[in-house]
């Protein structure tokens, strides 16, 4: 509210966030366990002086390098670039809280940067112990920021004690940091096997893809077991309100079944082709790994990113850019008043609206035509409410109220935290509430036709 | 419509206080960008250079035109990374007016991420191009894609930082791209008359950083063996220091015009001299760089970049001084992660020393060298 928002149409600002994000950590958890591998597997082939597998690991890294340097770094960057854009007041929150450890991380990435350079570029030029020693020193790097950028992740759905005492300390350290820090080490070891069997399965021989697919199903095994531990921490550790809403939505209800089903999918397969039969890992075994292996990611992701709601960050900030405390002010004296920019939009717009001292009168709304009050709902609509709902599109809004009345709106538009309580409370006065109860039914239609209740058309 | 006050629009200061003193932020601020500001010229103007020599005959461009395309996937990679560090301080410092700006001309900034990736990708098929690992054709035309991708991001980012300071502009842009109160996130800042002379600067100053680069390289990197490739880098080198310096000039001085009247050019003087003096140091190695004057000229113009850092800093906070005063914002020092943080970053310096070192070691005479079956 202290600042413009963003309107998206159809998709709602904060979904862009979800898809670079998704799109995103496909890369960065390979980037983390990707690293691992090449460390480890140089290092082995070096010690067996296996040159085949060394011509392979050399391919393999460059595919790295294109993948990771670029399109990770990229997105890594597009993802802080976008919350600024969408969700600007918790990102001011977050960056007052983590500018260090957001620094911290990107001495890390540049430190990245350079031993993946080194590493790639200068391979049969370095020293086998120093090759071996630049990619240890990027695993460490990478697998660094992974723990950085999770604290950040953790501290939003869990800050812990963090809203009493404050503090770097508390805000990293929160409870949900160790559960996420398990689990992504794990996906990021599962993942980057998945990666492995991808390539190997195109660019490799098939007697490397079996010593490919044997080698790194042991990681991959341990990445499962780490997933599960870090999942079932994860669980213990969220909030009451989290686990309420995956009890409540029925799209999350969808997707936890979703997750269970692809994880225990992925690990059957892991468990009979890599690890048992490594000489399984066929390109379309590769595939299909790897297509279910990220949806189980993507999925993951989404369920991590809904249990939130109605929060930003637990307890602190709410999905519409409203500090819990604020909202009693904002009843007092409305949302239009309150909102840096919507108060600028209706001095501007409608200055008839405004007293003597320069506030913004609610009583004076009546004095508006019908459409300058359901223009004004609709302000309130876009700063109150579209950071969940689009008008019509994700969560449509006119979707949802298909077929309301007039009451059922004003009862929805005043108390949406006990018809929901994954949704924000109203936070403005009545005479807004109203404003926005008339750019609702304005746009709500009716029962689709046809529809029979009790033997009468289910017309509006 | 009524008009406002803009400084009406600018919201309240954080209330968890800023995690770092001021001068702090200020002074990282700077240095990042300092250091951002090296590889980001080599791109902007080394891109366009490697498009143009591309156009020329003879195997000494050819040779330039591949020393070039070869170092900037690297060359990008660093200077994405290093552009973090000071947009990281800019959120915190002034995250009053970072924040409205960037919601104001949203579609245009989320389309950096886009457009950088597709610039990223195309200088990948550059430098594959020069070592026969593409077609040499498709690799020009990527060369050239890059060189047009690069400026547009450039322009966004000058439309940005100046539609941050530009308060006064941000009502008319938000009635103009107004979604029922909202934004459709579709403005620039375009109507600001100090926004091309700031673009073009940065090309100037960009154009004499990749001359710098070009005597550095041809005297202490590649160090080419022919006598021709020296020369020709040399001439090079000297040419589009010459260049840039005009246009940097040029473009300074519309930009002291296009500025409002109460910022006094001072320090302007000092950012504009430093390159001046660049300009004459390559010069100087127009019939073949030495090592000395190669270092000496890289000195004097890191130093310019920083006066220029400085400079465009010390005109932000006057330009901002009507509506913000971030100086005078709350602050809630995090003395730990501060010092954890620059400990770690004399750590990271250290490191990548470290690495740099191994890879230089690489580029001396070996007696020995050692056997390594992963060479192809």
């Amino acid at each position: 509210m202290h600042y413009p928002w963003w309107y998206v149409p159809a998709l709602t600002a904060p979904m862009l966030i979800a898809v670079i994000s998704v799109l995103h950590v496909l890369v960065s958890h390979y980037a983390v366990g990707g690293g691992l591998f090449l460390a480890v597997e140089v290092g082995y082939a070096y010690r067996t002086g296996n040159n085949a597998l060394l011509r392979y690991l050399r391919s393999h890294a460059w595919f790295f390098v294109l993948i990771t340097v670029v399109y990770g770094a990229i997105t890594g960057v597009g993802i802080w670039w976008t919350i600024g854009l969408a969700s600007p007041l918790p990102t001011e929150l977050l960056i007052h809280t983590f500018v260090f450890g957001w620094a911290i991380e990107y001495v890390f990435f540049v430190i990245e940067i350079a031993a993946a350079f080194a590493f790639y570029y200068y391979w049969g030029r370095l020293p086998p112990r120093t090759h071996r020693a630049i990619g240890w020193l990027y695993a460490g790097a990478a697998w660094i920021s992974l723990v950085l950028i999770t604290a950040i992740t953790a501290f939003m759905l869990n800050p812990g004690r963090w809203p009493v005492s404050g503090g770097f300390w508390t805000a990293f350290l929160n409870p949900q940091f160790l559960p996420q820090v398990l689990a992504r080490t794990g996906g990021a070891l599962l993942l980057a096997s998945l990666y492995v069997y991808l390539h190997a399965a195109v660019k490799a021989p098939p007697e490397l893809r079996t010593l490919l697919g044997a080698r790194s199903a042991r990681p991959a095994l341990l990445g499962s077991l780490l997933i599960l531990a870090g999942g079932a921490l994860w669980y213990v550790f969220l909030p009451s309100s989290a686990k309420a809403a995956l009890e409540a939505a029925s799209v999350l209800n969808i997707l936890m079944l979703l997750i269970f089903a692809l994880t225990a999918v992925v690990f059957v397969m892991l468990y009979l082709g890599p690890y048992r039969n490594p000489g399984w890992v066929t390109t379309g075994f590769a595939i299909l790994f790897f297509v279910l292996g990220t949806a189980a990611f993507t999925t993951g992701e989404y369920i991590r990113e809904a249990v939130r709601k109605p929060y930003v960050v637990y307890n602190v900030v709410m999905s519409n850019g409203i500090y819990p405390p604020e909202v009693s002010h904002l009843r007092s004296v409305g949302y239009l008043e309150g909102g840096t920019w919507t108060k600028a939009y209706v001095a501007a717009r409608y200055p008839a609206m405004l007293d003597a001292a320069g506030r913004i009168d609610p009583s004076r709304f009546p004095a508006l035509s019908a459409s300058d009050r359901a223009a004004l709902g609709r302000v309130l609509f876009q700063y109150h409410c579209n950071a969940c709902h689009a008008v019509t599109g994700f969560s449509g809004i006119r979707a949802l109220t298909r077929g309301w009345t007039e009451p059922m709106l004003r009862d929805v538009v005043e108390h949406p935290e006990q018809v929901r309580f994954f949704m924000p409370p109203w936070a403005g006065t009545k005479a807004e509430a109203g404003l926005l109860v008339e750019y609702l039914t304005s746009i709500a239609p009716p029962v689709p036709p046809g529809m029979r209740y009790d033997g009468t058309e289910g017309e509006r | 419509m009524t008009p406002l006050d803009p400084g009406q629009l600018v919201g309240p200061a954080s209330p968890l206080g800023s995690p770092a003193p001021f001068w702090f932020l200020e002074l990282f601020k700077v240095l990042g960008f300092t250091l951002h500001q090296v590889p980001m010229h080599l791109w902007y103007a080394g891109l366009p250079l490697a498009a143009l020599l591309s156009l020329l005959p003879g195997e000494p461009a050819r040779r330039l035109r591949g020393r070039l395309l070869t170092a900037m996937p690297l060359v990008v990679a660093v200077g994405i990374n290093l552009g973090v560090i000071p947009l990281l301080f800019t959120q915190v410092a002034y995250h009053r007016v970072f924040y409205p700006a960037g919601v104001l001309m949203a579609w245009p900034w989320f389309s950096v991420i886009v457009l950088l990736t597709v610039a990223y990708y195309a200088v990948y098929l550059g430098a594959l191009g020069e070592r026969a690992l593409w077609r040499p054709r498709l690799a020009r035309r990527a060369v050239l894609a890059a060189a047009l991708l690069f400026p547009a991001i450039g322009f966004i980012f000058a439309n940005y930082f100046s539609l941050m300071t530009r308060v006064e502009a941000w009502a008319g842009l938000a009635a103009r791209t107004d979604a029922a109160g909202a934004v459709t996130g579709l403005a620039l800042n375009t109507a600001d008359p100090t926004l091309p002379p700031r673009w073009l600067m940065l090309f100037g100053l960009a154009l004499i950083t990749a001359a710098v680069y070009i005597s550095v390289d041809t005297a202490l990197i590649s160090r080419p063996e022919r006598a021709g490739d020296g020369r020709f880098a040399a001439r090079t080198a000297a040419l589009a220091a010459t260049v840039g310096v005009a246009l940097f000039a040029a473009a300074g001085w519309w930009y002291t015009g296009a500025m409002r009247a109460d910022i006094p050019p001072v320090w302007l003087g000092l950012a504009g001299g430093l390159p001046a003096v660049t300009w004459g140091l390559v010069l100087l190695q127009r019939r073949g760089a030495t090592r000395r004057a190669a270092i000496t000229a890289a000195l004097v113009q890191f130093l310019a970049l920083g006066a220029n850092a400085a400079a465009r800093q010390w005109v932000q906070n006057m330009e901002l001084a009507p509506y913000l005063d971030a100086a005078a914002e709350p602050v809630r020092v995090e003395w730990s992660p501060l010092i954890l943080f620059l400990v770690l970053f004399v750590i990271g310096l250290a490191v990548v020393a470290w690495i740099v070192a191994q890879v230089l070691a690489v580029h001396r005479p070996q007696p020995t060298p050692q056997s390594n079956p992963g060479r192809s």
